[in-house]
């Protein structure tokens, strides 16, 4: 027996405008910690992408003229390979550059138009074995003025800080979005469980003249789900109007040279809405699936 | 019909509603559930459309175990069995019209169906012209009249009334039972509690006496005592 859309519409609406306050608290909440789970994703990306080329215990970066010689480059790398203090080099070339550059300035096209593989440094990225700061200034500054070396950039405590700090910061913003997450919930639980009271003399009849437990529970289950939505809507929403502010307000690069500009391009930023949104539908689902299982004795 | 072989329920502890109790009911048959307060009437009732589990015997509707029906066929079972109470059990916020359509709407009936059905049923039983009436604005028997339209509608194969003129006065009642006794004309089985000694001894139907949960007394056409 096929459930009519327009009763589950029309019921659905009913119950979501009965109790608007209590609806609304969830839709808030179920907004506001999927905004915190999503502002620290962006957090989380963005320095990542910032320090890009710091991961891994990369500490410092010699960076060569573009128009260095192959043996020019041949010559710094066999250094390095050899040095027995660096544990691991890995060369980027032109091109890799270029990829990189790409990926960080998805959001400005322009920026990558005006760019051409051939202008940007080729770099060795180096991870030596003993990681103190004076152990690793010395050893990159033996490669200052090499033939072919345009520059040779480290890591400070800036960047470690800056990643500790994420890390950090990302996983308070975590548990703290979870427990809210779970207020949503049990928010949601609570409001179903409400309308359901509201309605329990039309639920007595409809269970007396033979309505099916699904045609009772339906219109109850999507008005958990719409609260679920909308708050994911919601959040997806004001971080979309929050992300220009929240970009400027990290250090740009001129500031810091350190660190790649602070962005975080588009498909990333898909992926984060994409994953907000399931978050809130599955909220939503579960809260007022839990709330007819339980709740609505049929 | 109906069919209760050596049926037995018992509430907490050892209060028996209903004790051993076997009796069978031909489909068509007009049937008095008559009894003191407690003697297992609603018991009896609310067993035979699964409100109520039996402790242990068997109850046959329309040649089914209903003891052993799954849950989910519940629901289908019901849309054979009409139910009508003492206290009407209108929804308020709906139109006399919209009490007996939702009936209809909830068991997935077509809107067709539904706005051709609604009219008729209420020609049927007296309200033709007060389908747009609030439950409110009726009278008690009137009241009863939509709440037997409403479980009367889906032409069901049994209807189950309990008490349904226990609210309401004399004369009143006596319009309630000519139009239960069409709805039985048209071979709908009814199975209605009573305490109204006046109903039973004029209709002359077969009564069945409860006392403590045991049947006392299965009479065809019978008197209240």
């Amino acid at each position: 027996m096929a459930i009519r859309l327009d009763y589950v519409v029309r019921e659905t609406g009913t119950n979501l405008f009965r109790n608007f306050t209590i609806t609304l608290a969830s839709i808030l909440t179920v907004a506001v910690s999927l905004f915190l789970v999503g502002a620290s994703l962006m957090l989380r990306q963005g320095v990542e992408n910032a320090t890009a080329r710091w991961q891994g215990g990369i500490e410092f970066v010699v960076f060569l003229n573009p128009d260095a010689s192959p043996a020019q480059i041949e010559s710094v790398g066999t250094d390095l390979r050899e040095s027995p203090e660096v544990e691991k080099v890995t060369f980027i070339d032109q091109q890799g550059a270029y990829e990189e550059f790409k990926q960080l300035f998805a959001d400005s096209p322009e920026m990558v138009e005006s760019v051409t593989p051939e202008i940007l440094p080729p770099s060795y990225r180096v991870v030596p074995v003993n990681k103190e700061i004076d152990v690793v200034q010395a050893l990159g500054q033996q490669f200052e003025g090499k033939p072919g070396v345009r520059d040779v950039v480290y890591a400070s405590e800036t960047i470690r800080l800056v990643q500790d700090l994420s890390d950090r910061l990302t996983v308070g913003i975590f548990i703290v979005a979870a427990f809210l997450l779970g207020a949503a919930g049990l928010l949601i639980l609570n409001t179903i469980r409400m309308a359901m009271y509201a309605r329990r003399r039309e639920i007595e009849v409809m269970k007396l003249v033979g309505a099916t437990n699904w045609f009772i529970r339906v219109p109850f289950m999507v008005e958990g789900l719409v609260q679920g939505v909308i708050g994911a809507l919601l959040a997806v929403l004001s971080l979309a109007a929050f992300k220009p502010f929240f970009e400027q307000w990290l250090p740009n690069p001129e500031d810091f040279p350190l660190v790649s500009g602070f962005a975080v391009g588009g498909s990333e930023l898909s992926v984060i809405y994409l994953l907000l949104f399931a978050v809130g539908c599955i909220v939503g689902a579960v809260g007022a699936g839990v709330a007819v299982t339980r709740f609505l004795d049929v | 019909m109906i069919k209760l072989e050596n049926v037995t329920k018992t509430y907490k502890g050892d209060v028996h509603a209903l004790y051993d109790a076997s009796v069978e009911i031909a489909k068509g048959e007009f049937v008095f559930l008559v009894g003191a307060s407690g003697s297992g009437k609603s018991t009896f009732i609310r067993l035979l459309n699964k409100e109520e589990e039996p402790t242990s015997g068997r109850i046959f509707v329309a040649g089914k175990n209903i003891a052993e029906l799954s849950p989910w066929k519940v629901p289908f079972l019901r849309r054979n069995i009409g139910c009508v109470f003492q206290d009407f059990k209108l929804l308020s916020n709906k139109t006399v019209a919209e009490n007996v359509g939702f009936a209809l709407e909830v068991i997935g009936r077509p809107r067709n169906v539904i706005q051709t059905q609604v009219p008729a049923i209420l020609d049927l039983v007296g309200l033709g012209n007060k389908g747009d009436r609030f439950p409110n604005e009726l009278s008690g028997g009137e009241q009863q009249r939509v709440s037997i339209a409403r479980a009367f509608v889906n032409r069901p194969l049994i209807l189950l009334a309990d008490e349904p003129t226990g609210n309401l006065d004399p004369a009143t009642s006596v319009g309630i039972m000519r139009l239960l006794d069409r709805i039985n004309k048209t071979g709908t089985t009814v199975v209605m509690a009573t305490h109204d000694r006046g109903i039973v001894d004029t209709m002359r139907r077969r009564v069945i006496e409860l006392d403590r949960g045991r049947i006392v007394r299965d009479q065809a056409r019978g008197v209240y005592e």
